[in-house]
């Protein structure tokens, strides 16, 4: 259960969050929308402790996410996938595997190979040469490999080709299904998104204008209204 | 005879340095200018606690060794956990500061510099002793760096360096392994100052400027930055080439600026010609 408290976060001047509180239950899928600059992946960051200097309170079972302690936030059971740049790109598939899975159990991997065999055909690959969707898979399985109970992912699909978005989408799905890891993931394509998940947040200017059901967000007409 | 063992010993005390900031600087991309201090300061302090507390000379060694570890944390701690450039500024004042300090502290020699310094060795195979000494630990402390960064750890040092925040979000700590590598570096580099303040026997606050930085800088990027053998090879030049010029009898007005042509042309022309140094890295896992 990961919880935020009236949390609001800057950049200088500029608000990216007010105030916003919400609260993301163990095994739930949770999408968050909303136009550029509406404050997505500030909210992510706050999720993770990446984001200095915030205001209110993030917690993860009870436990208080110390802003600026990534690396510390994450061994609570929190996965995070940021936008882009998500593997290393000089090191094998393996290899990047391995770093993931440092501090938890080696073994592990075999499970991340069966949940993406396009990995394990590929352990010597450099990760710089897999394509756009198999690096994001890689990511997956990278941010799996430290077990985490919850899982953020940053634009998981952007950049990537239709049918491409669907296999990360569906992979999602499966880990959610197979592991009972809650997902949370910001994404552009509210269209593709929106089956897989069965909740939505709709983030507005910083403010969270739209807190419910995906099945009841996808039946409104004025949807995008709220972008 | 006497001479050839000084240039060995110099070539294994250079290797010690340039392997020891490749570490640094190579290898862990941290951009600090700083390395002779820690030479410096190891160097003083184990010569310092043997002249005047009688510290045995491999305990003043060794006391020095850490002392330069602990120092390269009061730099490092501090500066980078604003930001990696702040660590060469930093580095920079680091460096100038402490050879002031050292200048005008008195107990350590003061601006003349610090003279009677004890050796490890005496007798007529003085020379022949320190050289095998100084080489033996230049290629323990080659082949430890070598460890360090091409194992598990060297994988994790390389995942660090191609992407900071991925490392964080994978529940690995930056911070702790730039501080090590840092303190690891610098606490070679002070061995290094060790073995020389004990076969010298004479340091003076002078030696350890901006000019030793630049000379460190060149061995590794003419050797090759991030390689294993670079620095060795860069190292065992530029101790030679130096030495190669004062057989031509240039008075000392004309030596000291051709010296310092030589490092940063060299420097500037391996960043042109061949960045990646005469051993050129190897790629791949």
């Amino acid at each position: 259960m990961l919880e935020f408290r009236a949390v609001s976060a800057r950049y200088g001047k500029l608000a990216a969050l007010i105030e916003v509180s919400l609260s993301v239950p163990d095994g739930a899928r949770v999408a968050i929308f909303g136009h550029n600059g509406a404050g997505k992946t500030t909210l992510l960051k706050c999720g993770v402790g990446a984001m200095p200097g915030i205001d209110g309170e993030v917690s993860c079972n009870g436990t208080r996410i110390v802003p600026g302690a990534v690396y510390r936030n994450t061994r609570l059971g929190i996965g995070f996938v940021p936008q882009g740049h998500n593997v290393f790109k000089n090191l094998g598939v393996e290899r990047n595997l391995g770093i993931a899975g440092l501090l938890h159990d080696k073994r592990f991997v075999e499970r991340v190979y069966e949940l993406f065999p396009m990995l394990a055909e590929r352990r010597a690959q450099l990760a710089g040469s897999l394509s756009g969707g198999q690096q994001q898979m890689l990511a997956l399985g990278m941010a799996l490999m430290t077990q985490p109970r919850i899982l953020l992912l940053d634009e998981p699909a952007t950049g990537l080709a239709p049918v491409i978005v669907e296999n990360v989408l569906a992979s999602l799905l499966r880990i959610n299904e197979t592991m009972k890891t809650a997902i949370v993931i910001v994404e552009q394509n509210v269209k593709a998104t929106l089956p897989v998940v069965e909740r939505a947040l709709i983030l507005k200017a910083g403010r969270l204008v739209w807190d419910g059901s995906s099945a009841e967000l996808a039946r409104k007409e004025d949807l995008w209204t709220w972008f | 005879m006497e001479y050839v063992y000084s240039v060995l010993v110099m070539i294994g005390i250079y290797t010690i340095m340039a392997s020891s900031f490749n570490l640094i600087i190579g290898f862990g991309g941290l951009i600090s200018i700083a390395h002779p201090i820690f030479f410096a300061l190891s160097a003083y302090a184990s010569a310092l606690v043997n002249l005047h507390w009688g510290v045995p000379i491999p305990l003043a060694i060794l006391l020095g060794t850490l002392f330069a570890a602990a120092m390269s944390v009061m730099l490092s701690l501090p500066s980078l956990r604003i930001s990696g450039d702040y660590l060469l500024i930093a580095s920079m004042g680091f460096q100038l500061g402490f050879v002031e300090v050292i200048k005008n502290v008195d107990f350590a020699g003061g601006a003349g510099g610090l003279t009677g310094i004890a050796s490890i060795y005496s007798g007529p195979s003085r020379s022949p002793a320190f050289v095998v000494t100084t080489l033996t630990i230049a290629a323990t402390v080659v082949s430890v760096v070598h460890w360090l960064t091409h194992g598990e750890y060297g994988r994790a040092i390389r995942a660090m360096r191609d992407d900071e925040e991925c490392f964080a979000s994978l529940g690995r700590n930056p911070m702790a392994i730039k501080i090590t590598i840092f303190a690891v570096g610098s606490a070679l580099a002070g061995l290094a100052g060790a073995l020389y303040a004990h076969y010298f026997q004479f340091l003076s606050p002078e030696q350890f400027g901006i000019t030793q930085s630049a000379l460190i800088l060149t061995m590794v990027v003419v050797g090759g930055m991030g390689s294993t053998w670079g620095p060795v090879v860069g190292a065992l030049l530029l101790t030679a080439l130096p030495q190669a010029i004062t057989f031509l009898n240039l008075p000392p007005s004309v030596m000291a600026p051709l010296q310092g042509m030589l490092y940063t042309g060299l420097v500037l022309l391996f960043l042109f010609v061949r960045p990646a140094g005469l051993v050129a890295k190897r790629l791949g896992q």
